[in-house]
């Protein structure tokens, strides 16, 4: 008996899930990173204009403009 | 947190990654090269090297959503929900490497890829009970506290069929060959034991570090939303 093909059909199915896997995780990593990058960077400039600070000035002690 | 601790655990992302490389390369070659050829079932016999590790892994990952789905009960804290999730992908995509290897390993020797035995079985109810969790985690928003407080409820209660998975072969008559490694005395020739510690290791090595990704991507939906939440609060008022 040798069934060789039924050995590679199972690690191929095998690393292709696992590499698959991978890459959507990778994907979805990066995405959130960015997305959160560009949220945060919203934040502060909507933390700024409410505090009637203008772009790159010292917040230190001032309200949060909730 | 120690500061240790924090640098101990930060190594995941150094050490993990290339570590799980090696040993799954080592894995393979140990699988397909070096490991002699079983006499009666032959060459899709080395199969195993990646199924009854895969298997182990499927309970580990499993297991660590059921802590974590305790803690988030005990503690009511989202960080143990992003492990709980995070886990739970790796046991569903491992759950799902032992069905599909199976099916293969299965065609040749039982004549079938698929029969309703109880080992097959009752794996195939933990990937649906856990694809369940996901479904219902995935529905509701990542920072919903009752959301995760249900959805821990069916990571603990789902971590009920593993031992019946373990024990099924004992209690029932089935298809499924009974255990020959975790026995008091493994039945298998020294080089297919070495070859099948290397793929546990290979195994457990990838599927920390694929826990550690997928619960750093929970944890990071969980960020994104409490970031939105607050660009709302100030574009709003």
């Amino acid at each position: 008996m040798d069934n060789i093909e039924y050995l590679f059909a199972g690690f191929a199915v095998v690393w292709a899930c696992i590499f698959i896997y991978l890459l959507l995780l990778q994907g979805r990593l990066r995405a959130l990173q960015h997305e959160i990058e560009r949220l945060e960077e919203r934040l502060e400039e909507a933390e700024r204009t409410s505090a009637g600070t203008p772009p790159g000035g010292n917040r230190q002690g001032q309200p949060r403009g909730e | 947190m120690t500061a240790l601790a924090m640098r101990l655990l930060n190594l995941r992302w150094t050490v993990l990654p290339p570590a799980a490389g090696i040993a799954m390369m080592a894995m393979i070659v140990g699988a397909l090269v070096a490991a002699p050829r079983e006499i009666i079932e032959g060459e899709v016999q080395r199969l195993m090297y990646i199924h009854v590790p895969a298997a182990i892994a499927t309970y580990g990952a499993f297991f660590v959503t059921f802590v974590a789905s305790v803690m988030v009960l005990w503690k009511r804290d989202m960080r143990w929900d992003a492990i709980a999730r995070g886990s739970a992908q790796v046991g569903v995509l491992f759950t799902a490497l032992v069905l599909l290897s199976g099916a293969i390993w299965g065609r040749p020797i039982w004549g079938v890829y698929w029969t309703w035995d109880a080992r097959l079985t009752t794996t195939l109810i933990l990937f649906l009970i856990y694809s369940a969790y996901l479904l219902a985690r995935a529905i509701s928003d990542s920072t919903d506290e009752q959301a995760a407080r249900y959805a821990a409820v069916i990571g603990i209660v789902g971590f009920l069929d593993v031992p019946l998975i373990q024990m099924s072969v004992r209690w029932w008559r089935t298809l499924h060959p009974q255990p020959i490694i975790f026995t008091t005395k493994p039945a298998l020739p020294g080089e297919m034991l070495i070859v099948l510690l290397i793929g546990f290791v290979a195994v457990f090595l990838l599927a920390a570090w694929l826990i550690s990704l997928s619960t750093e991507t929970e944890r990071l939906h969980q960020r994104l939303a409490g970031v939105r939440a607050g660009v709302d609060r100030h574009e709003g008022a």
